[in-house]
């Protein structure tokens, strides 16, 4: 079996990978697909972890592959919610950059 | 017989009721019932006095009076209450008799006058505060009367207070009161550190147990002399006292001639135990009575104003008190009290009737010749004025006699300069002659200089206000017989009150020597009516005009220019610390702390650039503080 | 004694419609109280379990001083909320009510008995205080408010935090003051030391103290002009009420220490505010720094910490709330005549207003301490207690009877006296009701001081017994050194 260290690493990679998007993109869905990288990451580093304690004979080893199941869903209701309010806004502006989006500021 | 004398208790409530019954209901009263509402409560004062008189020359005993708790804090309990003894009662007598008479004559004086019913309101309250102040069995209550009498001097001097100077006089009374006030208040601080309690009498009982000398007591001793001096217009605080002329003169008389300016010589003579061993204290005081008798005298020379002249003699006359009291006879001070009430109560009265005929002038060059068509006047102010100069077998002769020899045998002056101290007093009584030679010269003999309108007005003044100026004139002759020199018969006042006060020390002198006093004090008196006769009658005051300009005349009229120094001194830097601290309070305090509060902005300007609005700022922040607890939470779980 | 008032300001918002029935149920209000005040020496108190958790419980006790400051407030809030009812112009109605309240407040922070309802409380008092400043104020009331807000709450940071410290670091089982003085004097010294100067932060700026006063003088200036707010605000010095009632006896050591530098300020503050009055030209402002001066004085009763000083400061206290409210009273008289608070715009009133002026008077003649006037028992002795342990500061702090004397006559001769030219009405029925509980009140306190100060007693020994106890470490002052405790 695949060690459960180079899932972690992959997915600290992947993790790595989104949080640069995040930093470095200025187009809004750009930033959305990084954030969701970064969720699908940590999912990766769950359900790694739950095979690795099922296979160490834990009985709460599935509570990772139920983690999952949560973070999917709410990464799906963010995206929902995300999306529909980057539509209002870019309805009233062209562009999609996002540093044009600071008025919200002390 | 205790009984008689403690019913004297209740002559202060009369005076307060009757001061009640003219402030509530005195302006729907018809001339004159307020006066003799006023005059009948303190005429019932003296009969009372009389009774409480009589009860104690048969026992002889001090009677107390208790009336209620005051104060309870801590060690400090304090009862307020009467204390009748020999030297309340003669002060007493003083108080109600002569202020009976004086109320009398208002009657007639303020005739006319808007505030009729007030003035009596203010007269009766003066005298049942003058009466607690004699009364009292404690420093506190002494002190409700001590400041009672500065409020009703204050409201009586600045009486007509439309005119601003009126009251701008009786302003500067009460706020140089409030000096000695201050000095009063600390003394009883110090008394009540150093004896533990405020009760008088205990006092006086416990001082000759004190340590000798000691610099507490000196305080205290020089403390009460300071609130003395305030009251009885003593250096350095006698700057009120000519101000104050600018009361009714029945107000001067009273107040500032028989009664309230006494409470200083009071004050000392009530406290003779604790001065008798602090003599530093009681040295300062024959002093500050001395030169205050001499510089008052020579002012007194060159006023022009009928009573200012009687102004500063009251202070020079009080100083001679102080000095008395301060060569450690405080019965000789008490005398000189008693028989200056009389004289001096009638020259103000006088002084009074004969502004009362003038219709108001003051000024003693348009006066002259108003003893020939003001008969009963003139000679009762003639009689007074003698007296005051101390010629023989008046009243003042004796008592101011007394005092001369008092200051000359005092033991505790000995050191202390007695023998100067007796010498200036004896040139003071000289110039004290020639003053009132003067005084009554230039107003009641010579030519005639008034105003054409005044000279067919002048007429003697009515029944109600000669009656007691007879009285009073013939108080000012027999007065002194109750004090005839000891060498010579049983000096009866002397006596009465070496019950109620310690006495000092004197040299004991022989019989030749005392007769040599008594003549030399009459020689100065003679020469000093002499001076004034030559210089007034003979010379036809030529002597005066050249010596108008020197630099002793500029002295004299302007009483040695205490009046510009204290307002150089103390109202111009005191006004000037005032604007100090409102304008110190509003810039710099006020402004300082609200600058303080600018802080607050300052750090959440600093604090805002943060919020740029930025997305990707803030999720590097977000990044960097998770990153942050995450490094934390590892570090806490390596270190567990 | 809280709940009186607070019903009594309920049912006056209630009424505040009709104006004559709001007056009759403030006034009964006030006189229910002031009735209450009477006969609290003689109650049991109040004790309910509020907060276990952390140790506070809804204590009351009416023992001590604060029987006599009660009583001065209740009587001083008759006139005060008559004044509110006829001379307010609109929501008056709100105005007596809010007077009500601060009432309950003021007599909550006298009575309580545990630390942190007496925070609550001190703080709480604040809300009516603001509110009457902040709505029925003058122009300048924004700027006022403000600054009343901030300086009071940041002192009141600073006692919050000795507050919670002092139990957490002395293991007292709860907050009430019997608890905590039995283990707070344990406390190290220098623990003490701090924690007293947190708690005095908070209450040197209500005293107020030097440096910390100019809020006062901007309130009482930009308060309504009848007066009735700042009768409210002469209550609100309750400062040294603090001191005396919970940081002397619960940190003695610490107040061994600072006591000379508070020492030192009342007495500047006692002749800073002599010195303001007589330079003064605004009536209020006036009156804001001659009270300043009678704290000062308060204070110097206070950190002298002799019995009889801390007795007398307790009871001027309740004396001048008499006094001082009486005085803004009568200015406010004068205001509603000639609209204005500038002394220049009077002159000569006597002739005209014969019987105002004979009231005012005897105010001002009160006010500077006249014996036989409400001021003049604590005035005296304050200072004579305070002389007896510290005679220098105490002996300098008495000048200011001499400044006293300046602005008191100074004031009456440029109001009252001189040539005639300004005509004003008399006083009418409506004002001899408001002055006649305060002329009563002067007399009361200025006459029969004895059975007050026996009640002040009590509660002043309490503190005198926890200074005496104190033991300092070798080479700091001892109390003999600040002129012992009796």
């Amino acid at each position: 079996m695949v060690p459960t260290e180079y899932y972690v690493g992959l997915s600290a990679i992947l993790f790595a990978l989104g949080s640069v998007g995040v930093l470095t993109r200025r187009s809004a869905i750009m930033l959305f697909l990084s954030v969701e990288l970064m969720l699908n990451a940590a999912n990766l580093a769950m359900v790694a972890f739950a095979r690795g304690w099922a296979a160490s004979g834990s009985k709460t080893a599935l509570d990772g592959q139920t983690a999952v199941f949560i973070v999917l869903a709410i990464a799906a209701a963010e995206v929902a919610v995300g999306l529909g309010i980057l539509v209002a806004i870019f309805r009233n502006r062209v562009s999609t950059n996002v540093d044009e989006l600071a008025e919200v500021r002390g | 017989m205790n009984d008689l004398v403690a019913w004297a208790s209740l002559a202060p409530l009369l005076a307060l009721v009757g001061s009640l019954i003219n402030a509530f209901f005195g302006r729907s009263l018809k001339e004159p019932a307020p006066g003799i509402i006023a005059s009948v409560a303190v005429g019932l004062g003296f009969v009372l006095s009389l009774l409480a008189f009589f009860g104690i020359a048969g026992t002889g005993e001090a009677v107390r009076v208790g009336l209620w708790d005051f104060l309870r804090a801590g060690d400090l309990e304090l009862s307020l209450g009467f204390h009748l003894d020999q030297l309340s009662v003669l002060m007493m007598l003083i108080i109600t008799g002569v202020g009976f008479l004086i109320h009398v004559y208002s009657i007639g004086y303020m005739h006319g006058d808007d505030g009729y019913s007030r003035y009596f309101a203010q007269m009766n309250l003066f005298v049942a505060s003058m009466l607690v102040l004699v009364m009292a069995d404690s420093f506190v209550f002494m002190f409700v009367g001590w400041e009672g009498v500065g409020v009703c001097s204050f409201l009586l001097i600045g009486f007509w207070y439309k005119d601003l100077a009126n009251a701008s006089a009786g302003r500067k009374a009460f706020i140089v009161n409030r000096v000695g006030d201050f000095g009063f208040l600390v003394a009883m601080f110090l008394t009540f550190k150093v004896f533990g309690t405020l009760d008088i009498q205990t006092v006086n009982a416990m001082a000759p147990t004190m340590l000798y000398g000691s610099a507490a007591l000196t305080g205290i001793g020089l403390l009460y002399l300071l609130a003395a001096t305030g009251k009885s217009a003593q250096l350095p605080l006698q700057v009120w006292l000519p101000d104050a002329m600018a009361g009714p003169t029945p107000v001067s008389a009273l107040i500032h001639a028989a009664t309230m300016v006494t409470a200083g010589v009071y004050l000392i003579a009530r406290t003779s135990a604790v001065y008798a061993v602090a003599p530093g204290a009681l040295a300062t005081v024959a002093w500050v009575g001395v030169l205050t008798a001499l510089i008052a005298a020579i002012a007194a020379v060159g006023q022009t104003d009928i009573k200012r002249v009687l102004a500063y003699s009251t202070i020079s006359q009080v100083g001679f008190m102080i000095a008395a009291v301060g060569a450690g006879a405080y019965w000789a001070g008490i005398f000189h009290v008693f028989t200056h009430a009389f004289f001096k109560g009638l020259l103000f009265l006088a002084a009074g009737s004969v502004m009362h005929a003038l219709g108001g002038e003051q000024d003693m060059r348009k006066m002259g010749g108003l003893g020939k068509r003001m008969k009963i006047t003139g000679t009762t102010a003639l009689i007074a004025t003698l007296a005051i100069a101390g010629v023989p077998f008046l009243s003042s002769f004796f008592s101011k006699d007394a005092i001369l020899a008092a200051t000359f045998t005092s033991g505790t002056l000995a050191d202390a300069g007695g023998g100067v101290l007796y010498a200036l007093l004896l040139i003071t009584a000289g110039i004290t002659a020639l003053y009132m030679f003067r005084w009554y010269y230039l107003v009641f003999a010579g030519p005639e200089r008034l105003d054409r309108g005044a000279s067919q007005r002048v007429h003697e003044s009515p029944g109600v206000m000669t009656v007691p100026l007879v009285v009073l004139a013939i108080g000012s002759v027999l007065a002194g017989y109750v004090g005839l020199p000891a060498f010579l018969t049983d000096n009866r006042i002397m006596n009465w009150l070496s019950h109620s006060t310690t006495t000092g020390e004197f040299t004991h002198l022989g019989v030749a020597t005392e007769w040599l006093m008594l003549l030399g004090a009459v020689v100065v008196a003679f020469i000093g009516l002499g001076v004034g006769y030559w210089v007034y009658v003979v010379g036809k005051g030529a002597l005066v005009k050249r010596l108008d300009n020197t630099p002793i005349a500029g002295a004299s009229r302007g009483a040695f220019g205490f009046d510009a120094l204290y307002k150089a001194v103390f109202v111009d830097t005191g006004s000037g610390a005032a604007e100090a601290v409102t304008l110190l309070d509003r810039e710099v305090v006020d402004r300082g702390f609200v600058g303080l509060g600018g802080v607050a902005p300052l750090l959440g300007g600093l604090i805002r650039r943060w919020q740029s609005g930025n997305v990707r700022a803030y999720a590097f922040a977000m990044l960097l503080g998770a990153a942050g607890l995450t490094l934390v939470a590892a570090l806490v779980g390596v270190l567990k | 004694m809280v709940l009186v008032p607070l019903a009594a300001a309920l049912l006056v918002m209630l009424a505040r419609n009709s104006l004559g029935l709001a007056r009759v149920i403030a006034v009964a209000g006030s006189v229910a109280t002031l009735v209450l005040a009477v006969l609290l020496p003689d109650s049991r108190g109040f004790d309910a379990q509020w907060l276990p958790g952390i140790g506070v419980s809804f204590s009351l006790g009416g023992n001590g001083a604060a029987a006599v400051l009660t009583f001065a407030a209740a009587l001083m809030m008759i006139p005060a909320v008559l004044v509110a009812t006829t001379r307010v112009e609109k929501g008056a109605g709100g105005f007596a009510a809010l007077l009500l309240v601060a009432l309950a407040g003021l007599n909550g922070i006298f009575m309580a008995k545990d630390l942190v309802l007496f925070y609550i409380f001190w703080e709480a008092t604040l809300i009516p205080g603001l509110l009457l400043l902040g709505i029925y104020g003058g122009e300048r009331r924004r700027e006022a408010t403000v600054k009343y807000l901030v300086y009071a709450v940041t002192g009141s940071f600073f006692m919050l935090v000795s507050i919670l410290a002092l139990k957490a670091l002395s293991g007292a089982p709860s907050f009430h003051i019997v608890d905590l003085m039995l283990v707070t004097p344990n406390l190290p010294v220098a623990t003490q030391t701090w924690l007293f100067v947190g708690m005095a932060l908070g209450m040197a700026v209500k005293l107020p103290l030097w440096p910390l006063h100019s809020w006062l003088v901007d309130l009482n200036e930009q308060n309504h002009h009848s007066g009735a707010a700042d009768v409210l605000g002469s209550l609100y010095k309750v400062g040294s009420f603090g001191f005396f009632a919970w940081a002397l006896p619960l940190l003695p050591a610490g107040a061994i220490r600072v006591a000379p530098i508070l020492l030192a300020l009342a007495v500047v503050t006692a002749i800073y505010g002599a010195l303001g009055a007589v330079g003064s030209k605004h009536l209020k402002r006036f009156l804001a720094y001659g009270s300043l001066s009678h704290m000062g004085i308060i204070g110097v009763g206070v950190f002298g910490m002799h019995l009889s000083g801390l007795n007398g400061a307790m009871y001027f206290l309740a004396a001048q709330m008499i006094s001082t409210g009486g005085l803004f009273l009568v200015f406010g008289m004068l205001y509603h005549r000639r609209r204005s608070y500038d002394m220049a715009d009077y002159g000569g009133l006597a002739r005209s207003a014969p019987a105002l002026a004979a009231f005012s008077l005897f105010l001002i003649f009160t006010f500077i301490g006249v014996p036989g006037l409400s001021n003049f028992p604590g005035e005296f002795t304050s200072l004579l207690g305070s002389f007896q342990a510290t005679p220098w500061p105490a002996a300098i702090a008495t000048l200011t009877v001499i400044v006293a004397g300046v602005y008191g006559v100074n004031l009456y001769q440029k109001l009252y006296q001189g040539p005639t030219d300004v005509r004003v009405p008399d006083l009418d029925v409506l004002e001899m009701y408001v002055l006649l509980p305060v002329v009563v009140g002067v007399l009361w306190f200025g006459l029969l001081p004895a059975p007050h100060m026996e009640r002040i007693e009590t509660q002043a020994q309490v503190a005198t017994l926890q200074l005496e106890r104190v033991t300092l470490p070798p080479g700091g002052p001892t109390l003999s050194d600040v002129g012992g405790a009796r």
